[in-house]
Parts: C-alpha cells; sequence; structure tokens
C-alpha cells in the first residue's frame, strides 16, 4: 500500500511541470505556431522562482518572477517569430539553447556556485493540507498534502480546455491556425492570437518552472528541465492538443517518473531509470504511429 | 433597374504597381442601387484591380470614390466591410474544421458575460439570414463536408451576415460546375430585387449577358465602356475587350481524316467497391482528327484520362498508339508517344513555385538526351534556357524572364507554357484535358489556334471539355460520356448541341 501510494505521488509530481507545459504548448499549437521552446521557457521559470523566493523568503513572489521570466522569453519569440516573421523552429531552439546558456550564466554569477543551488531560505511552494479528506483511507492520503501547484495545473487544464473550445478567444485561436487568412478577412488579425497564445505559454511554463525549483525538489540545478518540454511537446502532439488528453499523457509520462524513482530504491542505477520517460515517450510515440496508420487504411 | 439612383461614384481612378504597370488608367463609372453590374475584361484589363480599390485591398494613386453621396477612403477590407461594401474573392477562403456558423460568425461572435459563445443564438441568426435568402445551407454541416458551391453561399452569407449593401463577387462562376451556377444566379437575382447592389467580375460573356443589367468592358486598364446588357451582343462585348473581331464560329478547315492513332478495345475501370467508372469503351482517334469529349462532370472524363496516361490501371481493356500496346507502359514510357495537358495547371501541369524554365523543360529534360550532360548526371541548363526562351517566343507567352517564379504568370499564360511544353513533344496523339478552362478570350482562342494548328500538322487530338461550345467550335467528332459509357460517337456534321445535350444528361436522345 504505501509502496503504491508512494508512487501515485511520484506520478502526480511527475506530471504536474509537463502537464503545465504542454498546456501552455496547447495554446501555440492550437493558434498555429511550431513553438519548442516550452523547455526554455520551464527552466528559466526554474531559476526566476528560486532567485524570487531566495531573496525574499516568498514563495509567491518566486512564483510571480518565474512566470515573468518565461514570458521574458515569449516576447523575444513574439518579437522574432510574429513579428518579424523569422522561422520558428530556428527561433525556438535559439531561445531553448538561450535559456541553458543564461540560467547557468547567472547561476554562477548570483549565486557563485556551479551545478546546484541550494539553500534553507529558498521558501517552497506549499502543500495543501484537507483536514477533511485525511482521514479517508488512500484517497486521503493522496488528495491531502499535494503541492499548492498540483491543484494550480488540475485548474488550468479545466480552464484551457473551456477557453479554447468555448469562448470567443478560443474560437478564433483555433481559427488563427486552421485558417489565418480566413481570420484576417473576418476582421481579427491572426498575429494577435498568435502572440497571445505565446503569452498564455509563458504564463503556464512559468508555472511549471516554479514547481520544479520549488515544489517538485527545493534547488535550483543547471539545465534542471531535464527535456520536460521536449515531452510536453510530445504529449501536445499524441493528443493534437486537446486538453483533457494532455492531462491523461501527462499522468503517463508522470508515472514513469515515479516508476524511475521506486526503481532506484531497489538498486537499479539512476542513470538507468532516468532513461524511464523518455523510453515511456518512444513506446508512446509507437503507439501513436500505430493507430494514425490503422486510421488512414480504414 | 437601370434607373435608379447612383450608389458608387469612382471618378478618375489611377493606379500604378511598382515599377512601371499602369493597372488603372483614369477610369470613371458609376453603379447603382439595386443593379447587378458586371466587369468584364481580359484578364489583366484591371477589373479585378479596380474592385480591390472599391475594397481598400489596395489602394488608388489618385482619383475619388463616392459613395452614398460621400467621399470615402477605405485603407483596409474592415472599414469597407463596415460601410457596407463586401467582397467574395475568387479563392475561397473558409475553415474546413468548423461548421458553416462558425465560419460565418468568426470575428463578431455572439458571446455572454464570460467570453462563452453563445451558440443557440449565432446559430438561430446564421438560420434567420439563411432563411431570409433561401440559401438552402445546413448551419451545422462542416465545411469539408460541402460542396464547393456550398462553400461559395458561405462566402456571401458572411458578408450579408454583417449586414453588407454591395456584394463584389470576383468570377464566382469559375469554381462552379454548369449545374450549380444557375442556382447561384437565382440567389443573386433574389438579392438585387431585395435592393442589394451586385458588382459581378466575369469573362464569361454568356453568362454576363444573362445575369446583368448593366455591363462595363475593361481593356489595357481603361474603361472601354459601360452598356445596358440588353442592347449589347456577345459579339460587341467581346470586341469591345479584345480590341478586334473575335470569331465564334468555327475556322476548322475540311480535312480527311488519316489512319488510327489512338485506339482503345473494351476499356474498363472498376473500383474496389464495384462501382463501375469505365464501361468498356471502344472509340479510335485518328491522324488530323479533333475528337471532343462531352459529358457531365464525374461520368467518367477523369478515369478516361488517368487509365490513358497510366495514373490508373484499368481493370480490362487495352490501348495501343500507332498499334504499339501501351496498356502495361508506365507513365514516363507513355509520356513518348502522348503530349498531355492535365486539367488542373498548377497541380498537374506545372510547378507553381518551380522557375518557369523547369516547368518548360519538364518530360522533354527525360526524353530527349539534349536536355543533359555528362551521361545524364547534370542538367544542361544553357540548352535548357535556350529551349524555353524559344518557347516563350514561339507561343507568345508574357513573362518577366525564364527565372521568374510560375506562379507570377497569369493564368493564360501558364497554360500557354504548358501546351506549348506538350506540343514541342512532337507525339502522335494529344490528349487535352479541359484545355481553356478559366481562360479569357484572347488566350481561348490562341490555345483553340494551336490546337487547330497540330490538326492541320496531322496529329490526333482528344479533347476533353465541359464547355459544349468548345466542343463544338473544334471536334470533327464528339464522343458522349454518361456514367462512364460511350452513349454517342458523333461526326459533328451530324449532331447537333441539343443532341449531345440529351446525351450528356440521360444517357439517350429524348425521343419527342
Amino acid at each position: 500500500m504505501k509502496i503504491l501510494i508512494g508512487l501515485i505521488n511520484g506520478m502526480i509530481s511527475g506530471a504536474t511541470p509537463i502537464l503545465l507545459a504542454a498546456l501552455g504548448g496547447a495554446y501555440t499549437y492550437y493558434a498555429g505556431v511550431f513553438n519548442i521552446a516550452m523547455e526554455g521557457m520551464l527552466l528559466t521559470g526554474a531559476f526566476f522562482a528560486v532567485l524570487g523566493s531566495y531573496y525574499t523568503g516568498s514563495w509567491l513572489i518566486g512564483v510571480l518572477l518565474a512566470i515573468l521570466g518565461a514570458l521574458f522569453l515569449s516576447l523575444i519569440f513574439i518579437l522574432f517569430a510574429v513579428v518579424l516573421k523569422t522561422d520558428e523552429f530556428v527561433t525556438g531552439i535559439a531561445l531553448n539553447l538561450f535559456a541553458v546558456g543564461a540560467t547557468t550564466y547567472m547561476l554562477r554569477k548570483i549565486f557563485s556556485v556551479k551545478g546546484v543551488f541550494s539553500n534553507p531560505a529558498i521558501q517552497p511552494i506549499p502543500a495543501i493540507r484537507l483536514p477533511l479528506a485525511e482521514n479517508i483511507p488512500f484517497v486521503g492520503e493522496i488528495l491531502s498534502g499535494q503541492i499548492l501547484m498540483v491543484w494550480v495545473a488540475g485548474l488550468a487544464t479545466i480552464l484551457t480546455y473551456f477557453l479554447i473550445f468555448q469562448t470567443r478567444f478560443g474560437l478564433r485561436l483555433r481559427a488563427a491556425g486552421y485558417n489565418p487568412a480566413r481570420l484576417d478577412s473576418s476582421g481579427v488579425p491572426s498575429s494577435r492570437m498568435r502572440a497571445l497564445s505565446l503569452l498564455a505559454c509563458g504564463v503556464l511554463c512559468g508555472l511549471g518552472g516554479s514547481f520544479l525549483s520549488l515544489g517538485y525538489v527545493n534547488l535550483f540545478a543547471e539545465n534542471m528541465s531535464a527535456g520536460r518540454g521536449w515531452i510536453s511537446l510530445a504529449a501536445i502532439i499524441l493528443v493534437n492538443g486537446n486538453p483533457l488528453g494532455i492531462a491523461l499523457i501527462s499522468l503517463l509520462f508522470g508515472f514513469s517518473d515515479g516508476l524511475g524513482l521506486l526503481l532506484q530504491g531497489y538498486r537499479v542505477p539512476s542513470q538507468f531509470t532516468a532513461m524511464v520517460p523518455y523510453i515511456a515517450t518512444l513506446i508512446a510515440l509507437y503507439f501513436y504511429a500505430a493507430r494514425k496508420r490503422r486510421l488512414n487504411s480504414a | 433597374m437601370t434607373n435608379n439612383p447612383t450608389l458608387i461614384e469612382m471618378r478618375h481612378i489611377v493606379k500604378v504597381y511598382p515599377p512601371s504597370v499602369l493597372a488603372l488608367d483614369d477610369v470613371t463609372v458609376d453603379f447603382r442601387r439595386g443593379e447587378i453590374h458586371s466587369i468584364v475584361g481580359e484578364n489583366g484589363a484591371g477589373k479585378s484591380t479596380l474592385m480591390k480599390v472599391l475594397y481598400g485591398l489596395t489602394q488608388a494613386n489618385s482619383g475619388e470614390i463616392i459613395y452614398k453621396g460621400e467621399p470615402v477612403h477605405f485603407r483596409e477590407p474592415g472599414e469597407a466591410i463596415a460601410a457596407g461594401i463586401g467582397m467574395v474573392h475568387q479563392e475561397i477562403v473558409l475553415i474546413p474544421e468548423y461548421t458553416v456558423w462558425e465560419n460565418i460568425v468568426l470575428g463578431v461572435e455572439p458571446v455572454n458575460w464570460l467570453g462563452k459563445i453563445d451558440r443557440q443564438r449565432a446559430r438561430q441568426l446564421v438560420k434567420q439570414k439563411i432563411d431570409e435568402f433561401q440559401f438552402n445551407l445546413d448551419p451545422d454541416a462542416r465545411v469539408e463536408s460541402i460542396s464547393v458551391a456550398a462553400r461559395q453561399k458561405v462566402e456571401i452569407l458572411t458578408l450579408l451576415y454583417r449586414n453588407v449593401e454591395v456584394l463584389i463577387l470576383d468570377e464566382p462562376t469559375a469554381v462552379l460546375t454548369p449545374q450549380e451556377i444557375p442556382q447561384l444566379f437565382a440567389e443573386l437575382n433574389r438579392l438585387r430585387d431585395g435592393g442589394h447592389t451586385i458588382l459581378f467580375i466575369s469573362h464569361r460573356l454568356e453568362e454576363v449577358l444573362e445575369l446583368s443589367d448593366r455591363i462595363t468592358v475593361m481593356r489595357k486598364g481603361k474603361k472601354v465602356d459601360t452598356v445596358p446588357a440588353s442592347a449589347t451582343t456577345r459579339q460587341e462585348l467581346a470586341r469591345m475587350m479584345v480590341g478586334r473581331d473575335v470569331i465564334f464560329t468555327t475556322r476548322r478547315k475540311p480535312q480527311p481524316p488519316g489512319e488510327a492513332v489512338l485506339r482503345v478495345e473494351n476499356l474498363s475501370l472498376r473500383e474496389d467497391h464495384g462501382r463501375v467508372r469505365l464501361n468498356n469503351l471502344n472509340f479510335e482517334v485518328r491522324a488530323g482528327e479533333i475528337v471532343g469529349v462531352a459529358g457531365v462532370e464525374g461520368n467518367g472524363q477523369f478515369e478516361l484520362v488517368n487509365t490513358l496516361m497510366g495514373i490508373q490501371k484499368p481493370t480490362s481493356g487495352r490501348i495501343f498508339i500507332r498499334n504499339v500496346d501501351i496498356t502495361h507502359f508506365d507513365i514516363l514510357q507513355r509520356r513518348q508517344y502522348i503530349s498531355f495537358v492535365p486539367q488542373d495547371r498548377g497541380k498537374m501541369g506545372a510547378s507553381l513555385v518551380a522557375p518557369l524554365w523547369e516547368d518548360a523543360i519538364m518530360t522533354h529534360h527525360r526524353l530527349n538526351p539534349r536536355f543533359s550532360q555528362w551521361n545524364g548526371l547534370l542538367l544542361n541548363t544553357r540548352f535548357a534556357q535556350q529551349f524555353t526562351r524559344d518557347l516563350i517566343e514561339n507561343f507568345s507567352v508574357v513573362a518577366p524572364s525564364p527565372r521568374a517564379p510560375f506562379r507570377t504568370l497569369s493564368g493564360g499564360n501558364q497554360q500557354k507554357v504548358i501546351v506549348g511544353r506538350e506540343l514541342l513533344l512532337q507525339s502522335d496523339f494529344v490528349l487535352l484535358d479541359q484545355p481553356t478552362r478559366g481562360l479569357d478570350v484572347g488566350s481561348m482562342e490562341y490555345i483553340h489556334d494551336q490546337i487547330l494548328r497540330i490538326r492541320a500538322e496531322g496529329r490526333a487530338v482528344l479533347m476533353i471539355s465541359a464547355d459544349l461550345e468548345e466542343i463544338f467550335l473544334l471536334s470533327d467528332r464528339i464522343l458522349v460520356l454518361y456514367r462512364g459509357q460511350l452513349v454517342g460517337n458523333l461526326p459533328v456534321e451530324q449532331t447537333n448541341p441539343q443532341e449531345v445535350g440529351s446525351l450528356m444528361l440521360e444517357g439517350q436522345v429524348q425521343s419527342s
């Protein structure tokens, strides 16, 4: 029982940053932006979350700073890919490399450490205890004690679904992706929708990044996003951007993350267990391709 | 109608496209409230540019527009729509994944305080418009599942939903099948009777005469004249458009046909799920003979072309050219015997993004060793360029240079390049699929001349056309396809359009 609860909790905290980043990517996916910058946005968010939390002693300011940091990357993306119309793929690669370089540089300059900055003064995002649910066996042990950002991620899933499929904003957002010329001719500039989608992506990746460094662990490490932004991209593509599907896939990836941690307890080398989420990605892609082929031949 | 008050006046409009193309040269024209006013002219005559100036899609260099008695100046289409002037472009721009109502309300969606779309109200508003104008559309249908004609209605409704009074339509019939055109015209007439003003760009003179109240003719950026439709004829319009007399009667000189070049024996094509596309066709095309294939679209023309070209394998039957059995040849092998002008210029006929010279040498570069050097390892670009320059000159193509992207050429010039390329292949058999679709009168006449020229050279021509008039103008013999069967094989002197028409529609001649 303990193992199962540990596995489920591992799954949830492993899924949260991927889910938040993938929800952000869903906005750009529907707006027709080929956005691969989630990785860089997560990493930037993680760094600024630690920076804010360490210097002010407030996790909330850490989260806000994380959002601003990721939004900064969004603005660069908008400037280049939307305003100047450079290639989105190249812009995304540049931003991801820039994020690694810039956060590593700032880590060494500001905190004068290499590799990892960890300090008791970094305030983590609090966990939410649910006194009423706590006493329910099993379910209560999972529901209570989750970090605030987990609930935020869940809420963001529902909100994103509502925004994209039910609102005026969503109709226009998807129109920008399906046929920008039609949107333009109906009086709404499609470039505005693309820019808005990137801003939404920045906010959500900032939240995801802050969870990485103030929730999942309580430190900043060089390149600590460790491919989660890329996995979020895989999640988006696997379910064609559907937010509910993204949540499901994120949990799957989170599960493989938790499984990796569990296996470490059984003396499986950590280098090997760290491969698990990526192997899961490949397996998911295989099933995706197989299903697509079946659909095409039908 | 022709006595209605003036709604729009365009005065002394001049538009120069840099560096030095004078697209509109001091054009003054007026449009009246509640009339259907056609603007005709050849490609490049300036009719679309004139409408784009009115619609705010492009800005005039000088001149003024008076709308409802006030001078107006639209900087972008949104302003024109807000003032009540909307334009439906030739290419339909809709979102296939959205429903009809979603496409129509996009940009002016009714929402509640949360920003949530009020679906019920949106659907109801769209339904009202559909009923008001009797457009026979399902607001909940996905656009990807509806016909081109229905999509065009969605475009028109989008403007009506925004309460425009003036509708500009840029060659709306170009994308429609002949059966769909009367319905569009009925709808436009209803709109006109309801007080809308319709500006109709076209170069199909029969349509224009049938539909319009008044007609403005343009040529080379100038307005030639505006005339009431009831007071003019096709001959007169064509003369004004082209600047000289256009002959609509045949110039085909009698010529006895030679021996059979193409021979089709028992050709059948059955699809996997049993549907018969071609049913046991037998015919010949002889040297020096033009054989026209008539039929309502979708009765096997597409499959006939595909099986002749080797794109689809016939279920049974054989195809001979000059007694060579080509039934099992691949496409390139067939190309040694067949010149082929496909229906779709931009997809099968040429690559739109490639430079002109690459499109001009296609197929030649595989069949003629002079196009390659180093044993076929490299292209002989010098020869290719020379070939292209000769083609441009010999086929009167207007193009800035052999290196210009193909898409920058007008439709007529694109077709001249493709026809020129194919005729230069020197094959005995020429297959033409809709050779003049979408072309203006001048280009059409030019292509017709070329077709008659190769007939005189003694080549065999099989021409598929949806234009019955073209078939009668050029053919020596007419084949009629009906549901994949050959229901007529008639020498042109022994038949008439009525007979062919009823064969096309019913597969037999009505006994009256």
